[in-house]
């Protein structure tokens, strides 16, 4: 299945920066020095013209005495993955900064930085992740810490920028169309956004050491829906693609057009949110209203297919926990007739409505080349004209059995990134259908397998906001490392291109247009008064 | 509960605060204010700012991060101030009731708030994770006495 010429590229570039290659199914590992990382990093990225999905630290000092950083890279139009990995020093691990060639590395370098004490070079550097006050000699990802140790908590947190020339407005981090604790600064030039600061990770509640510590292999998939509340399905099957990948497990078939299956709807349910929630922005809350009493025929599906309305809790290793019969299947069938024909109506009216189509036009811009080089996800980069949906690219589950249109707009403005979604929505309706359709028989959980430590498993599954990578190191009954890359992580950064230059007012809407998915999720924090001298992010909160 | 204000048997006006949550829970809130659910119906009003509610929808196992900002949003509430602590990660810190970076559920952060001599007059507890809309609802009707409780609390100890 895989081009051989795709991987010699690869295998060439390793020997050639005296590291070393393997192919293990759909994923190329290199293992280089450190000092080559640089080049590397370049030679793959810009001019094999592939995606940087995350770089994930991981503390081997059990193993081999080492600290490890890998870099995960998609070629999308061979169908594979990359992991580029480098050794550094066990007592003080420092890496060069791969920021220069690949900006997208930004945000994963810093995190390793706070969470395992990665110190990089070439670049600045910078709290990201853990709180101000967080004990600066305290990693929590370091596997001598334990999950539950708590640093006696500060109450003080940052204080709010402070420019001579522009306003500075502050966005959050409390609001009732803010459904997250995040905050934004925005400065301001009169009604101009000059620049946007972003301070996040209120929602850090420590995932991927609870993983490593408390759990085993099963009880990991649930833990993983709970990442987020609207594309957590998406995280389970990512988690648990990822340790079927690992272990080498066939799967069998019907388990993986379950899969699917529940993947299209959790995309249609949360497609459907966000273009409520935009409509509310616009201050159209008659479209959020419909679209919300739509969606609910939605939820009552997948309470219908799963027994849950969210946080599905039906997937495991090795298979999925409940089955679709007859019954099912032809009530699915019957709720998406409904759906399709409620929503196109609907949907039809909406956007044709002239103070959204006016408000959505032309606001947010986010052009072709930035996309690219941010390596900015799913319907972001759709909109944008970047042609990439993992579900086509790198097939998983289910997909490579089903027929779709991935829709792209060239515009990257706020209505491509809308239509997009409406377009996507069309599009699961059918593949859920041509699943159902399909449908194999036989079992859905294969039992009786086991797990061998030390292999690794990298998976990329598209959200219903892009794609999410796991990246999983396998341990003695539970992962070794687990690393989750929700798709926001990627598409924040591109906030700051697509607001400069913009007026104020088009903030809100340019911010959930991305659809932010903070815990990974949701959306949108609102602007209040500006207040130009240094006022105290808490007080804010009136 | 120990709430007497006559104020609350009329309408509850809600400000819904994220304290780390997984969004789960937020999305059944909105759920629970729109068409289908409905809540609106018996007086639920989301509001802008904590000084206009009276009840705070607290989801999430309290963030160290998202802590200090947490602490003034509900010092900023007017009396009677009411919690209404919402799924499993609101009700005992859930899932993530001990991990490093959280400090687990609405009873930690009441030992806070007293500390710090901030009053919260009652708390209620709507579990489920995520919760139902339907847990919501009944969760406000309980507040405004339409419907009666289901269960006395226990405390059951090891021996």
């Amino acid at each position: 299945m895989l081009n051989l010429e795709e991987t010699t590229k690869y295998i060439e570039l390793a020997s050639k920066s005296g590291g070393q290659a393997k192919i293990e199914g759909d994923t190329v590992f290199i293992t280089i020095p450190p000092d080559r990382l640089v080049d590397v990093a370049d030679t793959i990225f810009n001019k094999y013209n592939t995606s940087f999905r995350v770089c994930a630290g991981v503390d081997e000092r059990p193993l081999n005495g080492h600290f490890s950083l890998v870099h995960l890279f998609t070629d999308d139009k061979a169908g594979l993955y990359v992991a580029v990995k480098t050794y550094l020093s066990g007592e003080s691990p420092v890496a060069p900064s791969i920021t220069s060639v690949v900006p997208a590395a930004d945000w994963c370098e810093m995190e390793a930085r706070d969470l395992l004490g990665i110190e990089f070079t070439g670049r600045e550097t910078y709290r990201l992740v853990l709180p101000p006050w967080w004990p600066s000699n305290l990693y929590p990802l370091r596997k001598e810490t334990p999950y539950n140790y708590r640093p006696e908590p500060r109450l003080e947190s940052e204080k709010l920028g402070y420019s001579r020339e522009y306003g500075v407005i502050p966005l959050g981090p409390y609001h009732p169309a803010l459904h997250e604790p995040e905050y934004f600064e925005l400065y301001v030039e009169g009604e101009r956004v000059v620049d946007v600061k972003y301070r996040g990770f209120h929602v850090h509640r420590g995932v991927e050491k609870l993983a490593e510590s408390r759990m085993s292999y099963q009880q990991v998939n649930f833990l993983a829906e709970r990442i987020c509340g609207i594309c957590g399905f998406v995280h389970s099957t990512c988690y648990a693609l990822a340790v079927e990948k690992a272990a080498k497990l066939d799967v069998p078939e019907r388990a993986q057009f379950i899969r699917s299956i529940v993947l299209e709807v959790e995309r249609i349910h949360s497609h459907l949110l966000l273009l409520g929630v935009a409509f509310h922005l616009l201050g159209y809350d008659a479209g959020f209203m419909h679209i919300w009493r739509i969606r609910e025929r939605v939820m009552q599906l997948a309470e219908l297919l799963t027994g849950s309305r969210k946080t599905y809790g039906i997937n495991l290793v090795g298979g999925v926990r409940r089955d679709v019969n007859e019954e099912k299947k032809q009530k699915t069938l019957e709720a998406l007739r409904e759906l399709g024909r409620e929503f196109k109506n609907f949907i039809e009216v909406a956007i044709s409505v002239p103070q959204v189509k006016k408000r959505l036009t032309g606001s947010g811009v986010l052009p072709r080349e930035e996309a690219v080089k941010l390596s900015v996800e799913g319907p972001v980069a759709r909109a944008s004209g970047v042609n990439k949906d993992a579900r086509r690219d790198l097939p998983y589950a289910a997909y490579k059995y089903v027929s779709f249109k991935v829709p792209v707009y060239t515009e990257g403005d706020n209505l491509a990134r809308v239509l997009v979604r409406v377009d996507e929505v069309f599009e699961s309706i059918s593949i859920i259908e041509q699943l159902l359709d399909k449908l194999p028989g036989g079992s859905i959980l294969l039992t009786d397998f086991e797990i061998p430590e030390g292999r690794v498993g990298v998976q990329v599954v598209e959200a219903p906001r892009g794609g999410d990578i796991h990246y999983v190191v396998t341990g003695k009954g539970a992962p070794y490392r687990w690393r989750v890359r929700a798709p926001t992580y990627a598409n924040i950064p591109a906030l700051r291109v697509m607001l400069r230059d913009q007026p104020l007012a088009d903030a809100p809407i340019t911010i959930a247009s991305i659809d932010p998915c903070f815990s990974c999720t949701d959306r949108v924090v609102v602007v209040r008064d500006g207040r130009i001298e240094e006022i105290k992010l808490t007080q804010l909160v009136k | 509960m120990s709430i007497k204000s006559s104020i609350l048997k009329r309408s509850i006006w809600v400000f819904h605060l994220n304290t780390g949550s997984c969004n789960a829970c937020d999305i059944e809130i909105l759920d629970a204010l729109t068409p289908f659910h409905d809540a609106e119906r018996f007086g639920v009003k989301l509001v802008v700012s904590p000084r206009h509610a009276d009840a705070m929808l607290l989801t999430g196992p309290v963030t160290a991060e998202a802590l200090p900002k947490v602490i003034n949003a509900i010092e900023a509430m007017p009396r009677p101030r009411m919690i209404i602590a919402l799924g499993s990660c609101g009700c005992g810190g859930g899932i993530w009731h001990d991990t490093y970076s959280t400090i687990g559920g609405v009873n930690k952060l009441l030992e806070i708030l007293k500390e710090r001599g901030i009053v919260v007059d009652a708390v209620y507890y709507v579990p489920g994770c995520p919760i139902r809309p339907e847990a919501l609802l009944y969760a406000v009707a309980l507040i405004k006495g339409i419907v009666s409780k289901k269960r006395e609390m226990k405390i059951y100890k090891a021996e």
